[in-house]
């Protein structure tokens, strides 16, 4: 048994959080990841972040670990052409420079498949690859905004909201399988490919039934926490400051439930709320029932019960009460990672369990800048010692 | 490319939710073959909200668009015999039929094991199939709540106004759709060693994925700081109203705050030299974003969005769908093709945000009638 993606190797060439977090998966998932990375921009993790209240290097970087990390200064031609060699024993080129930087770097498709011939590059950007938009820098709020996630979503009264770094995530995830489906393709026929996944199609992409309906002439509004099939469906507050519980009703069995909990026979029975449509009628005065009732209510406890009684429900869970649970931990969706100086703390793992690949996930911590550089300059390319120190006086390996 | 990447891969699904269903989508989208074995009255997704005009499930037409529906009555034993007949000839079964239930319908792993051993079976469910909490049910909302960011929205403006309401879920399904995007990914993980290994089960969980694409979370607890909606939000900039719209402003670095400046018209106020240091600037967030808003509330989102795009300031329009549907980039890119829906005509459906060599994916129709691609044990649900 081995992780599935053994002998993949991945030259990766991306920056910031969406392409780094799809080689990330990827390396979770057995691929070798090189990171390209240079002393002249160090990636945001190498640097402190005073808005987030680091106020040096981060120890550990959730989308670092697990990869091998190479210097080379792409701006020199020496620098795109150590950059090729290390193309030429990959399967996949992935990147996330704004549309045409690499290829004014030399490191375009069609160079790259000079040095690789069936090579799957991955291009991630805000908006693609092509088109009158193609230029646009952007960050994960900004594909919110242009895919209509950010618009979607607010309270219905309200304006609309941020979508912040799950948004780059989901776009790492989706390129993850995006590259995995061009690598089948490469082995069923050969053939590599250049994937161009465009961030804010991802975000349109995670609502796409609210984009048919508008091209039906419907005009899908923001809802806040409601359903258009369910009620109550909502975040109710919970005992203690700042706690709330999520609950969703779908049927009449799940209703009686509830109700038998909230108020018994009676609020079982009362005519108001006997069916989908009065909940969805009632709304109003069903959410300040079930408040009312769940603001007595531990979120965890009235959790547990309701899970008993059939109902979905499930506390707003925060951060701490996350990396704690014994469920995730079961499932190595929060691993334990250990820090260079031995201290342990709380990492997420790849999302998922193969029955016959137990030992994916993160192996190894963030790398040093140039940490694997005897391994992958040395044993990999076969670069002399002499060699190497050339390339670093010239500020190449740099 | 001129052929899909996944052409010739056999995928049947058992979807009664978002996420199994989506993760058969995104298969079917880049080229795989996709059967949607369904029960005698078809899936719930078909009664599931939005709908278009004339009733038909916007979301089932969105995740079946371009799927085969065939009829499986697992309640019989034809039916079984059906299924057993698409398993076999299929390289991948997406599955979130829930735990205690999979055994009495010879579902469960060891089951679809021992009768298909090289098909990699992929359990989609909310917690996923293993694990103290497997056998808890969760609509997306719960989905959203127990992985992290259900409790970190909203944030910017929107928290700024209602700073004492419940927190705010992601529209739509986007908890259980990052569920869906993690099973496609293992699903294809899975059968890339298959030559090697045979089939697998893969095990995924909604909660774990959106865990997942939150994981910046955790990265912060360990650096030794918990976020909370309020305070994550960005100092200024962040969701302008302006005259006609909304749009969003986010000036990370040095270059862009100097664009930024250039764009409001370099006024007294943003000339301070003080302001030349971002950590003055995160300080007097809230006075810079008085002055952004108040410049805004008179200007139209178009016209700042063009001259700041000019300036290289991140400047992005918050887009109504109808907008999308228009946009000239997302139709050059073939964001959209128009696809027959039954009962509501052609309409413009979301393909896909992959291009692979240069070119859009392709939808192969709109989404199936119910058992239009067979039936097993029909007569059954008509008795």
């Amino acid at each position: 048994m081995v992780k599935p993606l053994s002998g993949i190797r991945i030259a990766d060439f991306t920056v910031h959080n969406a392409g780094p977090f799809c080689t990330h998966l990827l390396s979770q998932l057995g691929a070798e990841v090189v990171k390209i990375e240079s002393a002249m921009r160090p990636d945001a993790f190498r640097k402190p972040h005073p808005v987030y209240g680091r106020m040096g290097p981060a120890t550990f970087d959730q989308v670092a670990s697990t990869k091998l990390s190479v210097r080379i200064n792409l701006k020199k031609p020496e620098g795109a052409e150590l950059a090729k060699q290390i193309v030429g024993i990959s399967d996949i080129a992935a990147e996330s420079f704004r549309p045409g930087v690499m290829g004014r770097l030399g490191l375009g498709y069609e160079a790259l498949k000079q040095v690789k011939d069936n090579i799957v590059m991955l291009s991630v950007s805000s908006s693609g690859q092509s088109g009158p938009d193609s230029h646009f820098a952007g960050y994960a709020p900004l594909f919110g905004a242009w895919g209509g996630l950010g618009e979607l979503t607010g309270y219905e009264d309200g304006p609309p909201v941020e979508i912040r770094h799950v948004m780059d995530h989901t776009v790492g995830m989706n390129a993850a399988s995006a590259v995995m489906a061009a690598l089948h393709h490469r082995r069923a026929t050969g053939q590599g490919t250049h994937v161009d996944v465009a961030a804010r199609e991802v975000a349109a992409s995670l609502v796409g039934e609210a984009l048919l309906l508008a091209a039906a002439g419907g005009e899908p509004k923001r809802i806040g926490n409601s359903h258009p099939g369910m009620a109550p469906h909502g975040v109710y507050p919970a005992k203690g400051e700042d706690r709330w519980i999520s609950i969703a009703v779908r049927s009449d069995e799940e209703w009686r439930a509830l109700a038998g909990l909230i108020g018994g026979e009676t609020l079982i029975a009362d005519a108001r709320f006997s069916g989908v449509a009065s909940r969805l009628a009632n709304a109003a005065e069903l959410d300040r029932i079930v408040s009312e009732w769940t603001a007595t209510q531990d979120a965890n406890e009235a959790s547990e019960r309701l899970q008993q009684a059939g109902v979905a429900a499930h506390a707003s869970w925060t951060t701490p009460e996350i990396a704690a649970d014994p469920h995730l931990h079961a499932r190595k969706a929060i691993v334990d990672v250990a820090e260079p100086d031995g201290t342990i703390r709380a990492a997420v793992g790849v999302p998922m369990r193969l029955s016959k690949g137990e030992e994916i996930g993160i192996h190894r911590g963030t790398p040093k800048l140039g940490e694997h550089e005897d391994y992958v300059y040395g044993e990999l390319l076969g670069l002399t010692d002499a060699r190497r120190r050339e390339l670093e006086d010239a500020e190449v390996i740099y | 490319m001129s052929d899909s990447p996944l052409n010739g891969l056999k995928v049947v699904a058992r979807a009664s939710g978002v996420a199994a269903a989506y993760a058969a989508r995104l298969l079917g989208t880049m080229g795989a073959d996709v059967s949607l074995a369904e029960p005698p009255q078809g899936t719930p997704l078909r009664r599931e909200p939005p709908f278009l005009p004339d009733g038909v499930s916007a979301l089932f037409a969105y995740l079946a668009a371009g799927a085969r529906s065939r009829v499986c009555d697992l309640d019989g034993e034809d039916g079984r015999t059906a299924l057993g007949a698409l398993l076999s000839e299929a390289d991948i079964f997406i599955d979130d039929t829930p735990v205690g239930r999979r055994e009495a319908l010879g579902l469960d792993e060891a089951a679809i094991a021992r009768r298909h051993p090289d098909l990699v079976h992929v359990s989609v469910l909310p917690f996923g199939a293993f694990g103290p909490k497997a056998d808890w049910k969760a609509e997306d909302i719960n989905v959203q709540h127990s992985s992290g960011e259900g409790n970190l929205l909203p944030n910017g403006l929107a928290v700024e106004m209602f700073p004492d309401r419940a927190p705010l879920k992601i529209y739509g399904h986007f908890g259980e759709m990052q569920g869906g995007i993690a099973a496609a990914l293992g699903a294809l993980s899975a059968l890339w060693v298959r030559d090697e290994v045979g089939g697998q089960f893969v095990d995924i969980a909604s909660q774990d994925a959106g865990l997942a694409v939150g994981a910046f979370a955790i990265q912060r607890l360990g650096d030794g700081s918990i976020e909370h909606r309020v305070e994550r939000s960005f100092r200024y900039g962040g969701v302008i109203p302006c005259a006609d719209g909304y749009l969003e402003m986010l000036t990370l670095e040095q270059r862009q705050w100097e664009g930024l400046v250039k764009l409001l018209g370099e006024p007294e106020w943003a000339l301070d030299p003080a302001l030349e240091d971002s950590l003055e600037r995160s300080r007097r967030g809230p006075e810079l974003n008085r002055h952004i808003r108040e410049w805004a509330s008179t200007r139209n989102v178009d016209d700042i969005v063009e001259a700041g795009q000019k300036l290289n300031v991140p400047l992005a329009r918050y887009k109504t769908p109808a907008e999308i549907l228009r946009d000239p980039q997302e139709r050059h890119r073939g964001l959209f093709q128009p696809v027959e829906v039954e009962g509501a005509g052609m309409l413009d459906m979301l393909v896909s945000p992959f291009h692979f060599g240069g070119e859009a994916l392709a939808l192969h129709g709109g989404p199936p009638a119910l058992g239009e691609h067979g039936r097993a044990a029909a007569e059954k649900a008509e008795a």
